[in-house]
């Protein structure tokens, strides 16, 4: 008999074999469903939207390639899971579905505008899926459920600063409003004609534009009617631009404050010497003596080709704050990466460091103000009066 | 002096919707085809110029290269799209002109780049004259003499010359004009020639105006240019500039009266569909029967 001739220390040395080549067998098997965190990330690639979400898609990219280089979270590897959502509701629907389904993906980023954000998140609320919206303002993003989170400042409470730096740090009190008339434009300007009377200002007149328009004539032409002290345009950069260089162009020299999404090297380029003297409200400070933004920033120009904006950023501090989450909750089971998340405090994000979220997730953060001098983002001062924007709680 | 620089405003956004429509209209009326993707030739002669623009360090150099792209790119695309679609319905040429100006649209975005182009030097955009009170900018000036100068030596062409002549034949009576001896397919490849370099030149005018192309910016026009050539009654020359200016100067002033509820788009059409009630052949009917 086999087993006769086998003395019992023979037999404890055969199992204790056999049982570690099991246990490898099992390392090794069990090593590709542990490799690697998957993130969902929703970038608008095509579409209008798709200067923005270049933009997001590299530095949320630059984000997992900084974190993994660090070593990844809880000894595992970040892996982003990319999908072009065109910044429309049914794609980012469709994508989110295809993160949750066929990608496993249990934490998201979405990188994109409102419409994606704002359609996208009961699908991941559902789900149990946490979601950073990394710039999209509508409100029902948060309102969603508690998986959800934001990291930039919504519209009305960015308008609401916006009242508080024209009206008491610049002094100006009659002032001309010109409103982009997309969700975004329009509830920042809400907030800010809200806020203004608190601060002594008088609306002279309030004009809108459609994102599409390029050309402001009778705007322009009206504004200098108005006389104002000062000049308050919602939009992006690519309808800032013409906007400033066209009221300049006719001999309007007052102040021009603009909103965050004026925030672009692209609005320098556009609006050229007529983008002196432009405020523009929650613009990132870019001269923040800090390692890790000044990194960014010659990383990202380098890949891109262009500087990054704030949309950047931001998305690259999303992505970070998710893998800081992570760590926090010693876990990528998205329960206890919520809870992490909600009880963030004083984290690092490339603009400077944020206060927390409330209760509804949304952030709480100083709101820097830059001026363009000779050609440059130069910072202006800090609406820090956190009271005076306060985000909703419900 | 506030009405007159609207008044301004308005003339000068008529001219440039002028001059994009009206390769449109020159197009339906030989062809019968909605020549969509005229809006990418606008954009193409946009690019085209501030990009030679920038590369060899002047604003004219940059229009001529558009004059030379844009005529090519325009019979290119009757030769190779619209040519081999003629025998089917009108609406199948459509179809694939829309498709063009898709493809072209995100083409754009990938060879130029999402963040679209500005001129390296562009001292137009940001000088203007004071007229008694009222504030011209030098793009502005350009505009409306440019349109002036097109649509007066277009005049002079279609009447003047034999060629004219003949392309003004062949639109109303082919037939007659065939058996005159004026060959239909010289005379299509003309009509796209002519109306694509002044849809290039409106191109570079606006990127002039607005110191930016980016890959929209064939969108505005593609719909606005389409709305004027119906109100100027599908077709006809003289009825398209009526309606882009009567267009800009709505708008201008529109933009003033209901602007803060309306933005300028909305009212334009606003006041197309208004006037479409009033006047549903449009301002000069008899073609669109």
């Amino acid at each position: 008999m086999l087993t006769d001739r086998i003395t019992p220390s023979a037999l404890g040395t055969k199992a204790l074999l056999g049982f570690a080549s099991l246990i490898l067998l099992g390392v090794v098997a069990a090593m590709p469903a542990r490799a690697d965190i998957k993130i969902g990330f929703q970038v608008p690639l095509t579409g209008p939207a798709a200067t923005d979400g270049k933009s997001a898609q590299i530095a949320g990219e630059m984000a997992i390639e900084d974190i993994n280089a660090a070593g990844g979270v809880l000894g595992q590897k970040l892996q982003l899971v990319t999908y072009d959502d065109q910044a429309k509701s049914d794609q980012a629907i469709f994508t989110a579905n295809k993160l949750i389904g066929e990608d496993g993906v249990k934490l998201v980023v979405n990188g994109s505008y409102s419409a994606s954000g704002r359609a996208a998140a009961p699908v991941f609320q559902k789900a149990g899926v946490v979601m950073i919206a990394a710039y999209g303002v509508h409100p029902d993003i948060t309102r969603a459920g508690d998986y959800m989170f934001r990291l930039v400042h919504l519209g009305p409470p960015q308008g609401a600063a916006t009242a508080l730096y024209i009206g008491k740090m610049l002094g100006l009190k009659k002032i001309s409003t010109i409103t982009m008339d997309n969700d975004y434009g329009q509830a920042t300007m809400d907030g800010f004609l809200e806020a203004a009377p608190k601060y002594g200002i008088e609306v002279l007149n309030k004009y809108s534009y459609s994102l599409k328009d390029r050309q402001f004539g009778s705007i322009v032409a009206s504004v200098k009617r108005d006389n104002p002290d000062g000049v308050y345009a919602t939009g992006y950069f690519f309808t800032g631009g013409p906007l400033v260089a066209q009221l300049r162009a006719a001999g309007i020299t007052v102040p021009i404050v603009g909103s965050q999404a004026f925030d672009s090297e692209k609005f320098i380029e556009i609006a050229g010497p007529a983008a002196e003297g432009t405020y523009i409200i929650d613009s990132f400070d870019r001269d923040r003596k800090d390692e890790a933004l000044q990194k960014f920033f010659t990383g990202f120009k380098e890949r891109a080709g262009y500087a990054p904006e704030g949309v950047a950023a931001i998305t690259y501090s999303a992505v970070k704050l998710m893998a800081d989450g992570i760590k926090r909750a010693n876990s990528a089971e998205p329960d206890k990466v919520r809870d992490a998340l909600a009880a963030t405090k004083d984290f690092p994000l490339l603009e400077g460091s944020m206060n927390g979220f409330n209760g509804l997730h949304e952030m709480i953060m100083p709101i820097h103000v830059n001026e363009i001098k000779d050609g440059k983002f130069k910072p202006a001062g800090e609406v820090g009066d956190l009271n005076a924007f306060a985000p909703p709680e419900k | 002096m506030y009405y007159i620089d609207l008044a301004v405003t308005g003339v000068s956004f008529g001219c440039m919707y002028a001059m994009m429509s009206v390769g449109l209209t020159l197009v339906y009326g030989l062809l019968r085809i909605l020549h969509v993707a005229h809006a990418a030739v606008f954009a193409l002669g946009a690019y085209a110029t501030v990009l030679a623009a920038n590369a060899t360090g002047s604003i004219a150099l940059g229009f001529v290269a558009a004059l030379t792209v844009t005529p090519l790119f325009g019979m290119a695309i009757y030769r190779l799209l619209y040519e081999p679609l003629l025998s089917y319905r009108p609406d199948v040429p459509m179809i694939a002109s829309v498709g063009l100006l898709v493809l072209m649209q995100d083409a754009f975005r990938i060879v130029f780049g999402e963040q679209g182009v500005t001129f390296r030097r562009n001292a137009f955009s940001f000088t203007t004259f004071d007229v008694a009170g009222v504030t011209i900018s030098a793009v502005q000036i350009a505009i409306v003499v440019t349109a002036a100068i097109v649509f007066l030596g277009l005049h002079l062409f279609t009447t003047r010359t034999r060629i004219g002549v003949g392309w003004r034949a062949t639109v109303s009576k082919p037939r007659i004009a065939a058996s005159f001896g004026i060959d239909p397919i010289k005379v299509r490849y003309l009509n796209f020639a002519i109306g694509s370099a002044l849809a290039a030149v409106a191109g570079g005018l606006v990127a002039l105006l607005n110191n930016l192309v980016d890959p929209a910016i064939g969108f505005v026009v593609s719909y606005k240019a389409l709305a004027i050539i119906v109100l100027g009654g599908l077709g006809s020359v003289r009825g398209t500039l009526l309606a882009s200016l009567v267009l800009g100067l709505v708008e201008a002033y529109g933009t003033i009266f209901i602007g803060a509820w309306l933005d300028r788009d909305a009212i334009a059409f606003l006041a197309l569909i208004i006037l479409l009630m009033i006047r549903p052949q449009g301002f000069t009917g008899a073609r669109a029967a």
